[in-house]
């Protein structure tokens, strides 16, 4: 076919991810979304981002651009616009190369429930839709072993490791976590900050272990005394605050 | 009925290449009618392994394209009666790799009566590889012997249980067997490498075989050869043993105890040894 321009524009519409944000300190999102995204930065796969601005808690004086994007960056989202700009901070966006998205932005899906601080309105969740509340607790049970880069959410109920799990996967229920074979990886037991959540294992190897929002890491290693061993991890209280407690697990 | 395999890693310079020439080769001389694929586009590392590089006229992406008919595109290798090899392109479009063009070659394949389509998969995990695997039946994880590759495989073995065909419609899913390749008995017992069974125990899929770390693969590979045609070195029996479990029927473990792994034991030379020599 002759080509008799050199360069075209065409329309087109793309599907982005819209990023909500409550709050704009980078620390606070980065907590979120932390907590939300754990061990899987690579969870949304270089997503074009919309940041909307319109739901903020309060209206900054400041915001700090530099470090919001490279935080949504870090996590695999690419931020290309942002939308509903309250007029006071039009001035810091103009400064971004961030494009802003005229009056009304996009029409965005809310968020299925209010989540704190930046709240990714995603389509599709891989592995587990979670049920809608009011749903009875329900146990996730997982034939097949948990690979790095694969992570599952049992949103209000328990997980089941049938196969174990290998590091860098990561397991998040709201529950407890059982596991048959090597716990390896990111395990967080008590989700919803239910701190009577338990982690159990047949073999111990997890690179961080977190019980209600309490964690412990394993940068150099499980001890010896409870690696590779069947093992059990709750949570008490006591006068001086919270501690997980990692104990081997007798099996007889 | 032919059976697609991939040989995938998810990390570079493992040895996939390496490998799929050799097994293909493998194959081939034990009479099986045999296709290598060179999914690497971009880079074309296959044809040189192969010493065909002059041979090549068109390749997978002008197939898929249209441009050249299937039949233009195999090679037919100058070793083995019933081996031919699928070059990669050039092109940097990555994207020329299209699911419905891949399967239509795969599919085209299978009607020439190849009984084993070998698919050398690129690195990383993006859309080369995910290409690579998406029509498996079964796939060799080539892993060197170190936390960064086995990580990476685990993340292979991951996206193949998501995204291959058999995944995604719900059958049997792909059978997966773990290669360890550039394996160094002396390093393994000086500490500096994970054994073959730690990393078993890592990624917690069946053995196939063990390759050592060796020269001859360098030495092949300049001269255009599999390393499997290497008569007498420890390369090539390691791959010919490989060939042999892969086309064993029965269980692994069986397969293991009739032709256990070879050179996995590192013996510090003795006195005697070091006068005389020998293994
Ligand atoms: N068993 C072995 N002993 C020594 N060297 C080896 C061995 N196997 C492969 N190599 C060398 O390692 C390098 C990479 O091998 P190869 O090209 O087969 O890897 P690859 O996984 O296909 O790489 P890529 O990811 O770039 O496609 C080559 O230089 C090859 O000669
Ligand atoms: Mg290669």
């Amino acid at each position: 076919m002759p080509q008799t321009r050199d360069l075209e524009f065409r329309n087109a519409a793309m599907d982005v991810t819209v990023a909500v944000l409550h709050h704009t300190e980078p620390p606070r999102l980065a907590d979120a979304m932390h907590k939300m995204m754990g061990g899987m930065p690579d969870f949304f796969d270089g997503d074009a981002t919309v940041l909307d601005l319109g739901e903020l808690a309060t209206i900054p004086e400041h915001i700090d651009w530099t470090g919001i994007l490279s935080l949504f960056r870090r996590f695999c989202l690419r931020p290309v616009a942002v939308q509903n700009v309250p007029p006071a901070l039009l001035e810091g966006v103009r400064q971004t190369n961030l494009a802003i998205l005229p009056e009304g932005g996009l029409r965005n899906h809310p968020a299925p429930a209010p989540e704190p601080a930046a709240a990714p309105v995603q389509q599709q969740l891989p592995l587990t839709p979670p049920p809608s509340s009011g749903q009875p607790a329900t146990t996730m049970i997982i034939d097949r072993p948990l690979r790095t880069g694969q992570q599952v959410y049992a949103k209000y109920g328990d997980i089941v490791l049938l196969c174990g799990s290998s590091s860098g996967a990561e397991i998040i229920a709201d529950g407890c976590v059982h596991c048959y074979g090597p716990l390896r990886g990111r395990v967080l037991a008590g989700g919803a900050g239910n701190t009577n959540a338990r982690i159990f294992t047949t073999n111990f190897g997890p690179e961080i272990v977190s019980i209600g929002g309490i964690y412990k890491t394993f940068e150099h290693g499980v001890p010896d005394s409870i690696a590779g061993k069947p093992v059990h991890v709750r949570l008490v209280t006591n006068e001086s605050g919270q501690k997980l407690v990692i104990e081997p697990l007798r099996l007889n | 009925m032919s059976k697609v395999v991939v040989i995938t890693s998810g990390k570079g310079g493992v040895g996939k290449t390496t490998t799929s020439a050799a097994i293909a080769s493998g194959l081939a001389l034990r009479g099986h009618k045999t296709a290598v694929i060179d999914f690497d586009v971009g880079l074309r590392n296959l044809d040189l392994i192969m010493g065909c590089e002059r041979r090549v006229v068109y390749d997978f992406v002008n197939v898929i394209q249209g441009d050249a008919r299937l039949s233009q595109a195999l090679i037919k290798d100058k070793q083995c009666e019933n081996l031919y090899i699928l070059p990669a392109s050039q092109t940097r479009d990555k994207d020329a790799l299209t699911e419905e063009g891949v399967e239509e070659v795969i599919d085209q394949l299978r009607q020439m009566d190849f009984e084993f389509i070998v698919c050398d998969s690129p690195a990383g995990i993006e859309h080369g590889a995910v290409m690579a695997l998406t029509f498996a039946d079964e796939a060799i994880i080539t892993t060197n012997p170190e936390v960064s590759s086995v990580r990476d495989s685990d993340r292979i073995i991951g996206i193949l249980q998501s995204k291959s065909r058999r995944a995604q419609n719900g059958e049997e899913p792909v059978v997966e067997h773990l290669l360890i390749t550039r394996y160094s008995p002396r390093r393994v017992a000086e500490g500096e490498m994970l054994s073959y069974k730690d990393v078993q125990e890592l990624l917690r899929i069946p053995l196939i075989g063990v390759i050592p770390e060796s020269e001859a693969v360098l030495q092949a590979s300049n001269q255009g050869m599999p390393a499997i045609h290497l008569k007498g070195s420890d390369v090539a029996e390691a791959y010919s043993d490989v060939v042999a479990r892969f086309l064993e029927e029965g269980s692994r473990e069986e397969a293991l105890a009739k032709r256990p792994l070879r050179f996995v034991d590192y013996a510090k030379p003795g006195l005697i040894q070091r006068i005389f020599g020998g293994k």
